[in-house]
């Protein structure tokens, strides 16, 4: 039997750190489907993500086993009481990983989703790597200027001539912390906790990320923003997902064309849209654009993880990523995340 | 402050080009330059900078040209190649916020005298500025 072409269908029993692990790294395909997942806490962090990604969740494990057909049981509650009498519930065709083989499989999986962190840190950090020369010139430029005026106060008796100096010395040393202040967003490892994102702001913040680091005032930005309601993730995380979309338009354009951002709900889910009018994508690489380490840039310029890491970002919180694009005709990105109703009192970050 | 000459009835030390989009980093290079003695002219991209060196006024006849890279129109790079092939006597300090070697290479081997990177202090700045009038005044005696 090729067992390549078979989608296992799991229920995950636990929905802490073990169970959230398991579900993220299955639910990124591997020919895993996972079906239901339970958790008698109905705070469980894994429970929120699964809802996210459209997975029926229960707080009753055992109702669950009954009502499924499933081909695996993993069992990540530790809870021995649970392990016994779910040997005599559940459906006969399903095998239950539990106990510490289940133990093994959760460590392995949250082992993955560090070294899977560390990948779009290490992206993220060579990203900046190639952002840092247009980071430099932004700094350079209000350095010289509170440095040469500083000069020039050194010889100025004038009151009014010494209040002027100052006043833009202050203003440059204030462009500066804005500057420091938004790279240090950006590079940050991303917190624990999945939020409430706003798609319309973190598109502002990628674009200004983006002009922090070319000169944009050749590209215009056309903003087609509609009060759309929020999506789950991880702030930074779905940061990175629009820096990179942003940056890699600005790069296609060279620099020169139109910048189109829009959002829109359609289906239940957030649409974002990142278009340039660059050279576009030749419709031989359009099937490589996502894979790990392809990169058309030249030495230097790019690591190749850039949409490889939109893709796995945007697939972990339940999404998709689609490209249109023609060779001469420009590129379109367009992010679907599900949307969120947003309940009473939550804040948008 | 219009474009143009500040100083245009002083025959100064020479007349220097000033060309950046940020109007601080001007007026830094405009005071350090003036109260050393040098006529100062401005422009705030490529396009004007070659606009203002190709000016028919004789009194616009411009000594050094101290040049951005990074500007928006025509940047730094395009206007420096302009001004090497239709100013060849004409001598360009580049100076920019964006440290790069193989850029600084590229554009001594074109002719410029000197890549600068900000921030500079005036002591520096004055004596590229001097070596540059200097390169300037040999270019002239030898045409």
């Amino acid at each position: 039997m090729d067992r390549s072409s078979v989608t296992l269908r799991v229920i995950i029993l636990g929905a802490g750190k073990g169970g959230t692990a398991l579900l993220e790294l299955f639910t990124r395909g591997h020919g895993v489907a996972v079906v239901r997942i339970a958790d008698s806490n109905p705070e469980a962090p894994g429970l929120g993500l699964a809802k996210n990604l459209g997975i029926p969740t229960a707080t009753d494990a055992l109702s669950l086993v009954r009502e499924d057909r499933a081909d695996l049981i993993v069992d990540v509650t530790g809870d021995p009481i649970l392990s016994t009498t779910l040997l005599r519930h559940k459906p006969p065709r399903a095998e239950v990983l539990g106990g510490t083989s289940a133990l093994l499989v959760w460590k392995l999986a949250q082992y993955e989703r560090e070294l899977r962190d560390q990948l779009i840190q290490s992206e993220k950090m060579a990203s900046i790597g190639t952002l840092a020369s247009g980071i430099a010139h932004e700094i350079n430029n209000p350095l010289y200027i509170i440095t040469g005026l500083s000069e020039h106060l050194q010889d100025e008796t004038r009151l009014e001539v010494i209040r002027e100096y100052v006043d833009d010395i202050t203003q440059s040393a204030q462009r500066i912390a804005t500057i420091v202040r938004d790279l240090n967003t950006f590079a940050r490892r991303p917190q624990e906790s999945i939020r409430d994102v706003d798609l319309n702001q973190t598109l502002d913040e990628a674009v200004k990320m983006a002009r922090r680091a070319t000169v944009l005032d050749e590209v215009t930005v056309v903003t087609q923003y509609s009060a759309v309601p929020p999506v789950r993730g991880k702030p930074e995380e779905v940061l990175q997902v629009f820096v990179n979309l942003v940056m890699n338009a600005v790069q296609a354009m060279q620099g020169r064309g139109t910048l189109t951002l829009a959002t829109t709900t359609a289906d239940g889910s957030v649409h974002a849209t990142v278009r340039d009018t660059g050279p576009g994508i030749p419709r031989h690489l359009i099937g490589k654009i996502f894979d790990p380490f392809f990169t058309t840039k030249e030495q230097g310029k790019g690591t190749g993880l850039g949409l490889h890491i939109v893709r796995d970002i945007v697939t972990l919180y339940g999404g998709q990523v689609t490209v249109e694009s023609a060779s001469g005709q420009g590129a379109a990105f367009t992010v679907k995340l599900p949307a969120i109703a947003s309940p009473p009192g939550s804040p948008i970050t | 402050m219009p474009w143009g000459l500040h100083t245009k009835d002083t025959p100064g030390k020479g007349r220097i080009l000033i060309v950046d989009d940020e109007d601080h980093v001007r007026k830094v290079l405009r005071l350090t330059l003036t109260k050393a003695g040098y006529d100062v002219v401005e422009a705030d991209h490529g396009g004007k900078a070659i606009e203002v060196i190709g000016s028919d006024d004789n009194m616009l006849m411009v000594d050094v040209v101290i040049c951005d890279i990074r500007m928006p129109k025509i940047n730094g790079i395009e206007a420096i190649a302009f001004f090497r092939q239709q100013y060849p006597s004409v001598s360009v300090v580049v100076l920019t916020g964006y440290p790069d070697v193989n850029l600084a290479t590229d554009l001594i081997k074109q002719g410029v005298v000197d890549y600068l990177v900000k921030p500079v202090d005036q002591v520096k700045l004055l004596a590229t500025v001097e070596a540059a009038m200097e390169h300037r005044t040999a270019l002239k005696y030898h045409h």
